[in-house]
């Protein structure tokens, strides 16, 4: 621990972020950007249109996105490949409400929220509080352990002491109930605007915002006591 | 309380949280995830440098984010990612095509979610559906409306059956002009229809309609009138005419009635009255004195014999006696006066 301590030093966030925010699509304006949107714009109109390809190409750009917050939030890659493939098939089936009032990635992931939001409150009723993950073969797996560590130097004990804070973070997690979970992981994770992540959780920024702060609150007092 | 180095905050704070401090616990949040406006973070940071408290607070939460790092979020293994892409493709493969129907409905429903967005278009699509709304209601009233009644037959003598009229029986026509717009006519008239009925002298009503009939000389069928004087005789002679009407009805008829035949009826038909009533006895005596027909004079001194005594009677007899044109009458006033006690 005291090693931790020395390494990491004095925090100064958030310009010193690990983990960095991932984003799919960047609003930045550029020539680059408008061109992509256009492309976009293109793809959906085909697929509005009944283009199989022109969705294959959407399914593209952000299928691994899709899956990736799919399997952190459900712990699981079964759940995850479910999430998947559900919003994907209801993406295809109401593509033609799409009105281009938001971007696509807003509503896509709007979609992907909410079947995650549902999953998590299935798994709050049942109970279920999985500390490791279970791959397709229904095996359990360590995620914890795919993570490489640069600082750690191959340290045996500094490995141990990561996995066991990374345990106690998803810990931590799962005592959130699934729309903070959702805010907190959507903001810290993906990176998203508080205004976005309302846009998608159909309610307002200022909600979001309380929820975000309701679930740092939260996250402190629960690592706190599990230590 | 920390997790490796990560302060959380669990220290004693300085002093107690005041409401700026708790809407800078709520602003530090979003400052750590950089989603704090500029305007906020200047007052963020000139509160941070006079409390204590919420320096530990914006601590912990930058503990947090970094603690966050120990369990991050992995990209699915490329292994996973493909058998997940092919399990969505064989699941869209199995979604059946859309038919033609489920397009309509669903370009349908598209365009009602277009004009939700569109307020101008949504409006000009509730004009006009108004619009057509009460076009169409007018158009269906208007069928609606009862049919024109047919039109009728007019005939000069017999009916026509239900729907005819006998020209006959139009009194007169209050109401004619065009409709406006077409080539038919409204026309109002009323009509006589005629009717029967029954009963004895006994019933006012029927008494009425004899009068009616008495009254109506000249203007009804003669025969009608004729009729009714000769049913009031009877009823007259049967002692049946005890109110006024019925024999004023037959005065009038003697004094003015262009027929002698039917003087002579109503002189009959006074006749139980002469003695009694003194208008009746005039009224003879005016007939006798003056009536232009001599059997209507003979019969009025026949039944102004039993009265013979009366003053006016003799004065009358008098006056046929030596005026009267018919020989045969002055012959027989005179017998009459003759017969008369003289006058003290």
């Amino acid at each position: 621990m005291a090693a931790e301590a020395q390494t990491l030093g004095t925090l100064r966030l958030p310009s010193q972020v690990a983990t960095k925010p991932r984003r799919v699509q960047a609003s930045s304006g550029t020539a680059a950007d408008s061109r992509a949107r256009e492309n976009e714009h293109d793809l959906i109109r085909e697929a509005q249109q009944g283009s199989r390809g022109a969705f294959d190409s959407l399914v593209r750009q952000y299928d691994q996105a899709v899956l990736r917050l799919a399997l952190h939030l459900t712990g699981s890659e079964q759940d995850a490949q479910d999430v998947h493939q559900e919003a994907f098939l209801k993406a295809y089936r109401y593509i033609g409400n799409f009105r281009f009032e938001c971007s696509f990635y807003t509503w896509l992931y709007r979609i992907v929220t909410n079947l995650c939001l549902d999953h998590l409150r299935r798994r709050k009723s049942r109970r279920e509080d999985q500390a490791v993950m279970i791959d397709a073969s229904g095996e359990q797996i360590d995620m914890l352990s795919n993570v490489s560590d640069d600082r750690s130097m191959a340290n045996p004990d500094r490995e141990l002491e990561r996995k066991y804070l990374g345990e106690k973070i998803k810990s931590a997690l799962d005592l959130l109930t699934p729309r903070e979970r959702m805010v907190f992981e959507l903001k810290h994770y993906q990176g998203l605007k508080l205004r976005t992540i309302g846009e998608m959780l159909n309610t307002t920024e200022e909600t979001a915002k309380n929820t975000l702060f309701r679930a740092t609150k939260k996250l402190r007092a629960n690592l706190a006591t599990l230590r | 309380m920390n997790i490796g180095n990560f302060e959380l905050g669990s220290r004693e704070p300085d002093k107690l949280p005041s409401r700026q401090c708790e809407a800078a616990q709520r602003d530090i949040a979003l400052a750590v995830y950089g989603d704090l406006p500029d305007d906020a973070s200047h007052s963020l940071e000139n509160h941070l440098a006079e409390c204590g408290h919420c320096r530990q607070e914006l601590e912990a939460v930058q503990g947090l984010r970094q603690a966050m790092s120990l369990y991050p979020m992995l990209d699915p293994s490329p292994n996973l990612l493909t058998r997940t892409r092919l399990r969505l493709e064989e699941a869209l493969d199995a979604v059946p095509r859309s038919g033609w129907m489920t397009r309509v409905v669903d370009r349908f429903f598209s365009g009602i979610a277009r004009v939700q967005s569109a307020p101008v278009m949504a409006s000009v699509f509730l004009i006009f559906g108004l619009c057509g709304g009460g076009f169409a209601g007018y158009r269906v009233g208007h069928k609606s409306l009862p049919p024109p009644t047919p039109p009728v037959q007019i005939s000069e003598g017999k009916s026509t059956g239900q729907d005819g009229i006998q020209v006959a029986s139009v009194q007169s026509i209050q109401v004619l002009k065009d409709e406006q717009g077409s080539e038919r006519v409204r026309i109002g008239y009323e009509r006589l229809v005629p009717e029967t009925m029954t009963g004895s002298f006994d019933n006012p009503e029927i008494r009425q309609l004899l009068l009616k009939g008495v009254d109506a000389e000249g203007r009804v069928d003669p025969n009608v009138h004729t009729n009714s004087v000769d049913f009031l005789v009877g009823a007259c002679l049967a002692g049946q005419c005890n109110d006024g009407p019925v024999r004023n009805a037959l005065m009038f008829t003697l004094r003015h009635d262009k027929d002698p035949a039917v003087r002579l009826k109503a002189l009959d038909g006074l006749q139980p009255y002469v003695a009694e009533d003194r208008n009746v006895r005039n009224v003879v005596l005016h007939a006798m004195l003056k009536d232009s027909d001599s059997h209507v004079r003979m019969r009025a001194v026949d039944l102004v014999q039993p009265v013979d005594s009366d003053i006016s009677v003799r004065q009358a007899l008098h006056s046929v006696a030596d005026t009267d044109e018919n020989p045969y009458l002055r012959t027989v006033s005179r017998q009459m006066l003759s017969g008369l006690p003289e006058i003290q």
